[in-house]
């Protein structure tokens, strides 16, 4: 998919796979373009190309999200979580337009509560004891330059910048957290079995979103992907892809061969978006 | 509620992630990790009996690689410059850093956060180089490791926006 969200061109692409154990694939992911367009249907006008100027920016969203591993409906609830995140985004996609700096936190906050929204639409499936259908939700939303990070769980966010790879999330698990807590080390975290329990989660009993932003310039790429990449494919191997491919479907199609190559220990998703200078 | 929006601005590793951490989640983590982009915390707090929704941006810090991006600053209502009281340089760019800021976000309310003040006996500044800093910039000192002096900063800073905002009127 190559959209414009002036004044770059961007060319995106999105990738899927169950990996080379597990029988299911409980990732989704999708890529939604948002535009205000006037479009002249027929007119008496000598020059109706004058509405053209009507046309508001392009937004880009971007989504993954990773349904829980090992409880039931983990497909059931990445694809719930999207849809609502989409529909809700959606109802208010006129929320971009004129974007400027008075009304940026409304417009981050549609975008918390759009997560919210996919959280109570997941949530309900939990049952009495909690523990029921949930996802990470990695979501970026672009409109020129400003790419808008919300993020809850242990999908990944990244930007490439001159050869130079920059992780813009952090992992929402209990590992991550006892580290930060002091509580272990990164040793201890890394030995833990529980380590990777998802500390918040689109569904689960605590989901505290994580936002964030950052301006691109052409030339930068944005990968999001589920934890199926990093867990095989080192950061160092996943810059080098990023800068080599010609365009984002080869970029995800080696990423993704990438991580069944070091394993396929899980389901793999990513998205990649190339600002074309 | 009014939104006040605060950006934290200083070098690399000088604790604007820990404060914020600190003033809105009542925490602290010794790991450091590079603050990539800009990370968004809100807290409601009261300033004089008025609530205010402070919403805190923490840029990323100056480092080798990269310089601050100005158009994070846009719309900022007060601007809270970190400096490390054990690290000289961190305070000796500050002006370089104000005036990165005001051409970005004008002639907005700032304070200084002199951070880091647990470790007193690593200190590189002298007790007139703080009184010209305090006098120059308004100063609070801070410890984003035991809490002091951090919700002072916030407040202070709170406080001013609101008044630059009268003082507009």
């Amino acid at each position: 998919m190559t959209a414009t969200a002036a004044p770059v061109r961007v060319d995106a692409f999105g990738l899927t796979d169950p990996g080379r154990v597990r029988q299911s694939n409980e990732d989704h992911y999708v890529i939604v373009s948002l535009q205000k367009t006037v479009q002249v249907r027929q007119a008496s006008l000598p020059d109706a190309r004058a509405f053209d100027g009507l046309r508001g920016p392009e937004a880009l969203l971007f989504v993954v999200a990773d349904g829980v591993g090992g409880r039931p409906g983990g497909a059931l609830a990445s694809e719930t979580a999207i849809t609502a995140l989409v529909e809700y985004i959606g109802q208010a996609a006129g929320c971009f337009h004129n974007l400027d700096v008075d009304r940026e936190h409304e417009f981050l906050e549609q975008l918390e509560r759009a997560v919210h929204q996919a959280h109570e639409r997941v949530a309900p499936t939990a049952g009495a004891r909690g523990y029921g259908p949930a996802t990470t939700l990695t979501m970026a939303t672009l409109v020129w330059p400003r790419a808008y990070l919300v993020h809850v769980g242990d999908s990944r966010a990244f930007y490439l910048r001159k050869g130079r790879l920059r992780q813009l999330t952090r992992d929402q698990t209990m590992g991550e957290y006892m580290v930060e807590a002091g509580a272990w080390t990164e040793d201890q975290a890394r030995a833990a079995p529980r380590a990777g329990v998802l500390a918040s989660a689109v569904g689960g009993n605590e989901m505290t979103p994580a936002v964030g932003l950052v301006d691109l310039q052409p030339g930068d790429v944005l990968l999001l992907c589920s934890d199926g990449l990093t867990k095989h494919v080192p950061d160092e191997r996943i810059a080098q892809i990023l800068g080599a491919a010609p365009d984002a479907e080869r970029a995800c199609r080696e990423l993704v061969a990438a991580a069944l190559a070091g394993g396929g220990s899980d389901n793999v998703t990513v998205i990649v978006a190339r600002m074309q200078e | 509620m009014i939104q006040k929006k605060i950006c934290m601005v200083g070098l690399f590793g000088t604790g604007k992630t820990s404060l914020v951490q600190r003033f809105v989640h009542s925490r602290f983590s010794e790991r450091y990790l590079t603050t990539v982009g800009v990370k968004i915390d809100r807290k409601e707090v009261e300033v004089d009996g008025a609530g205010i929704t402070i919403v805190l941006w923490d840029l990323a810090g100056r480092d080798g690689h990269e310089d601050i991006t100005a158009s994070y600053l846009r719309g900022a209502h007060g601007i809270l410059y970190v400096a490390d009281g054990t690290r000289r340089e961190t305070c000796d760019q500050l002006p370089e850093l104000r005036a990165l800021a005001r051409d970005a976000a004008g002639d907005v309310p700032g304070l200084l956060a002199l951070n880091k003040a647990d470790l007193a006996d690593q200190w590189a500044l002298a007790r007139r180089d703080e009184e010209a800093l305090a006098r120059d910039w308004g100063l609070v000192r801070t410890s984003a490791k035991t809490g002091d002096g951090v919700e002072e900063a916030f407040q202070r800073l709170a406080r001013a926006t609101l008044a630059a905002k009268e003082a507009r009127q």
